[in-house]
């Protein structure tokens, strides 16, 4: 008998993935009341704080069905936000069927139809859940139809279920073993085993989490990286329990996890195959993409003497998020430091978050931006991620920049403002399809450099927070771009320079300064603050020379107040970078972020 | 030798700039009086006891809504208590108080240095103010003051009002100056946080001026002071030459004081002591007259780089300056090559004299905060 069932639960974000797996987890008795606490897979402290799910959770449990046979269910929790997508695609791997978790009060959103995409394309069997149906707001028939029109399947097809209660999750559980094949159990193949996640322990080294696709691996075989070629010996393997399972071996179909002395998660690539040293595969698993980045920044540390602790800090977080990538970078403005991709800005808030919060580091950002891709006179073509970076305007031929294709899903009523906002996003209108429940799918061929920003909040805003979007890369297409520069006191600051289409650079150029005038403090001279493309200074602002600034009162009950004002301009000013003569806050350097949309526009 | 703080905590009103501790019922003054003496009295027989006394300042709130009779009684409490010496007793009121007679009687006490809270003559701005006197009280008060013939009268303005023209502010220089006043303290409006003023700023319903306007207001004061042969010699105090407060001064020279009252501060560094002590009482008339001045409220110990930073901040607030022997032997400081070279960019500029003392200039003082800062993170 085939006892194993792997599956994974994907939805939109906040759908109840991770509470629904909490139910799964206690009804199968995987987990004691006793450990028992909300969205319990969230394991990561920002996690926990942020109520999401950053990274793919894979957990084993035990499930006896009624009729009493038994079976192992190796389920992974995945992420809904737009960044982490990658996640998802590397977890439906280890897969043969996924829950398509929809709320009944939301009904389906734009990571809904992305994520099905995705497990169809993994030839997954896909069970359709309908959750949060103990919600008030619940229209079960309404988004049921919405499901049966998006994936063709019956009414009948639906569960539903309330993560929250746990209502329907028992009839779940069974449907899994009735619906989700087993896996294929070749253990007499040559071994392929595809590493889908890794994590490093700090004691153990790397840990890789592995579906065994064919053979057999056992403990203490030696065992090769295809990717590199790199060998090592299973020291212990075993089953991704709530607390790791050690055994003595992992057979086709099982899923667990590998530790082979493999210090340097260099070499443990998700994505790669595990292959025995004698009677190896072939061939590696076909069709794993790397994650790339997709938005870059400057991080540096506002005291110079942090730079090697940025540095180690960066290192060690990469160990666990393979996605993240970085490289030295030396700013005129800002010292040494890196330039970092990453998967989109929720991403990078979350590094920079750690940074700050798991290594103590202060840093100053730099508005993040995107890749472009440069033709220069001639035949040669670079990748520029640093606006800084960017050519002189003489020895560029054209400047291509990423695109993507935008999904958003919306009630009706708001297609009006979500058009408008991208076609002020230079977006290239595709299609529109009309869905149950009067919502409609919207899509858009837009600049990615217009929607990392604050597209998001925008089309939240604009649409009372009824749309949802999602989007992926197409393609690198040429645009009328140029670099804007600013200038303090003549000197042009490095970090402070945007790629910005020419339309928008004057408008841009004027509220940057009027921006920078209001964030730099007034100093003992005046600071011209210039907005230039090339040599030409588009826009121009001042900040005034202090006048009077003494505080008028210091007697005997002023003192401790003052001093202690003193102290925090003290810390304050230790913060502040200073240029050329000039000194500017940090948050200077987010100074475009930091404008509303109409400033943009 | 010390000085010593009354804090007076009573007020008929609440102008609408005050950040001071002060209540405006008036039904515990002869209750506080008691208890202030008590709160004297317990100093005797202490180590703060050992030091002659050489100043009183009576503060506030406003001293001016005692009687003469109370103030004698404070004083009496002192001078069984401590041993003076005293060369300086001020006291502070406001124009509304003031008669011939309660000035007679206030002098006959000891007090030898009358300060005068006039703020503005402009009717205008004592009501936006919000305070308790007119017009014609201030002019009345300085005339009195002037025929009293205290040993030095000082008078309280302040410039900088939203809406204050210059022509405004010369005239109230004009007439003050014409008391023959042998001190003025001119302070610029500081807009508190939880004042009235500073809850009309917060909602916008008043703009306070541009920086630019108060640096001119600046100038102005210390000008037309100058050519009337009162001088500055801190940021806000103006006097004729050898009439500079002694009390005020000592708070910015380290000088040991001791504070009465409630929200009344103290400081004591002992002549070999490695780290100095501030304490405050708390800001409460109902704690204090239930006898919490008994137990510190806020206190904090010194050590010498604190004391050494503070003397910065405090001395450079002085024309006078600080001198960089004091720092190096009582502090154990003396200024980096890089702070040496900041100094003389200044003084290139015309906003510092170093040599032997190191003195911000009229020009350096209007931004000392500013130099201050540059000074200990450079
Ligand atoms: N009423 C109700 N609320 C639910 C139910 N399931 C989840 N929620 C709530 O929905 C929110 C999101 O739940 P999560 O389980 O974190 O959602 P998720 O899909 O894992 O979110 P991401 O991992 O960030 O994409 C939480 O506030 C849950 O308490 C349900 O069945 N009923
Ligand atoms: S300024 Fe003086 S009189 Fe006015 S409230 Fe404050 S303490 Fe009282
Ligand atoms: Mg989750």
């Amino acid at each position: 008998m085939n006892n194993i069932r792997n599956f994974c639960i994907i939805a939109h974000i906040d759908h109840g993935k991770s509470t629904l797996a909490d139910r799964l987890l206690q009804i199968t008795g995987s987990i004691s009341e006793r450990e028992m606490q909300e969205q319990i897979l969230d394991d990561m402290d920002l996690e926990r704080e942020r109520g999401i799910t950053i990274k793919s959770h894979a957990i084993r449990m035990d499930y006896k069905r009624p009729n009493g046979e038994e079976y192992v269910y190796n389920l992974i929790d995945t992420p809904g936000h737009v960044d982490f997508a990658y996640e998802v695609s590397r977890a439906l791997k280890a897969c043969e069927g996924a829950i398509l978790v929809v709320d009944a009060a939301q009904g389906i959103e734009a990571q809904t139809i992305s994520n099905l995409y995705q497990a169809i394309d993994q030839d997954l069997e896909i069970i359709p859940v309908l959750n949060k149906i103990d919600l008030p707001g619940a229209d079960p028939e309404g988004v049921g139809q919405q499901i049966v029109d998006l994936i063709g399947c019956d009414h009948e097809d639906i569960l539903s279920v309330s993560g929250k209660t746990g209502e329907g999750v028992e009839a779940l559980l069974e449907t899994i073993v009735e619906r989700v094949p087993g896996p294929k159990r070749e253990d007499d193949k040559p071994l392929r085993a595809l590493i889908f996640d890794s994590i490093f322990n700090t004691y153990r080294g790397s840990v890789a989490y592995v579906r065994v696709m064919e053979g057999v691996l056992r403990k203490g075989d030696a065992f090769r990286f295809m990717a590199n070629g790199e060998e090592y010996n299973a020291e212990e393997i075993g089953y991704l329990k709530m607390n790791k399972e050690p055994t003595k071996e992992l057979r086709a179909g099982e899923v667990g996890y590998v530790i082979g002395s493999v210090k340097s998660l260099q070499d443990v690539r998700v994505g790669d195959t595990i292959t025995k040293v004698d009677n190896p595969a072939e061939e590696a698993i076909p069709g794993y993409k790397e994650a790339k980045p997709m938005v870059f920044s400057g991080i540096f540390p506002t005291q110079a003497e942090d730079f090697e602790d940025l540095r180690g800090a960066l290192e060690k977080l990469q160990l666990n998020d393979a996605s993240l990538s970085y490289e030295p970078e030396t700013s005129k403005a800002l010292g040494f430091g890196f330039r970092a991709g990453f998967l989109g800005l929720l991403h990078m808030e979350i590094v920079q978050e750690r940074l700050d919060r798991e290594f103590d580091i202060d840093i100053i950002t730099t508005v993040p931006n995107v890749q472009y891709e440069v033709q220069l006179e001639g035949d040669e073509r670079i990748g520029v991620d640093n606006p800084s970076q960017m050519p002189e305007v003489g020895d560029i031929d054209t400047i291509f920049e990423p695109y993507i294709k935008a999904s958003i899903i919306t009630p009706a009523d708001y297609i009006g403002p979500v058009m408008k906002l991208c076609q002020d996003r230079r977006g290239v209108y595709v299609n529109q399809l009309f869905m149950q429940n009067n919502r409609v799918e919207i899509t858009y061929e837009l600049p990615m450099a217009e929607v990392v920003f604050d597209f998001y909040d925008r089309l939240k805003s604009g649409t009372r927070g009824y749309a949802s979007l999602d989007y992926e890369f197409i393609e690198y297409r040429k645009g009328d771009l140029v670099r804007l520069d600013i200038l303090l006191n003549g000197d042009q600051v490095d970090a402070l320079s945007s790629i910005t289409h020419r339309d928008k650079a004057y408008y841009l150029g004027r509220k940057v300064c009027a921006k920078l005038k209001e964030l730099i403090p007034q100093q003992q001279f005046e600071v011209a603050v210039q907005a230039a493309i090339g040599s030409r200074i588009i826009a121009r602002d001042t900040v005034r020379a202090i006048r009077k600034d003494v505080t008028a009162k210091c007697y005997g009950g002023d003192i401790s107040r003052k001093r202690k004002l003193l102290e925090k301009q003290k810390a304050g000013k230790k913060r502040m970078k200073q240029v050329g003569t000039v000194e500017i806050p940090q948050e200077a350097f987010l100074a475009v972020l930091s404008m509303d949309d109409e400033d943009r526009n | 030798m010390s000085g010593l703080y009354l804090h007076i905590p009573f007020c008929k009103q609440a102008c609408s700039y005050c950040d001071f501790y002060f209540v405006t019922s008036q039904q515990y003054k002869q209750p506080f009086v008691d208890e202030l003496i008590k709160e004297i009295r317990s100093r005797k027989d202490t180590r703060f006891a050992a030091e002659k006394v050489r100043t009183i300042y009576f503060g506030g709130g406003t001293p001016s809504l005692l009687s003469a009779g109370q103030v004698h009684q404070i004083l009496e409490a002192i001078s069984e208590t401590f041993p003076l010496e005293l060369e300086e007793v001020t006291f502070e009121m406001n124009p509304d108080d003031v008669t011939v007679d309660y000035l007679n009687d206030l002098k006959k006490t000891g007090i030898n240095r009358a300060s005068m809270g006039v703020q503005s003559t402009d009717p205008d701005l004592l009501n936006f103010m919000h305070r308790a006197h007119t017009s014609e009280e201030a002019l009345q008060c300085l005339e009195l003051l002037h025929l009293s013939k205290f040993e030095v009268f000082t008078v309280d303005l302040i410039y900088g009002n939203p809406g204050q023209t210059i022509t405004s502010l010369e005239r109230d220089l004009d007439i003050i100056l014409g008391y023959n006043p042998q001190h003025v303290s001119a302070y610029s409006l500081t807009i508190e946080p939880r004042t009235r003023l500073g809850k009309q700023v917060e909602l916008g319903r008043i703009v306070p001026p541009e920086d630019d306007t108060i640096a001119t207001h600046y100038d102005v004061v210390e000008k037309t002071l100058r050519a009337a042969g009162i001088l500055q010699y801190e940021v806000s105090n103006f006097a004729r030459p050898g009439d500079e407060a002694i009390h005020n001064s000592n708070y910015w020279e380290h000088a040991n004081y001791l504070g009465f009252g409630p929200g009344a501060h103290s400081f004591w560094w002992e002549t070999s002591g490695r780290a100095g002590k501030r304490w405050s009482n708390e800001k409460k008339l109902r704690s204090y007259l239930n006898g919490s001045w008994n137990s510190p409220y806020a206190e904090e110990l010194l050590e010498l780089p604190a004391l050494a930073e503070e003397r910065l901040m405090l001395g450079l607030r002085t024309r006078k300056g600080i001198s960089e022997d004091t720092l190096q032997e009582k502090y154990e400081v003396s200024f980096s090559p890089a702070q040496t070279e900041y100094l003389h960019r200044m003084e290139q500029q015309g906003k510092v004299i170093t040599g032997n003392r190191i003195q911000l200039t009229t020009k350096g003082l209007k931004i000392a905060d500013t130099i201050l800062l540059d000074l200990l993170t450079i």
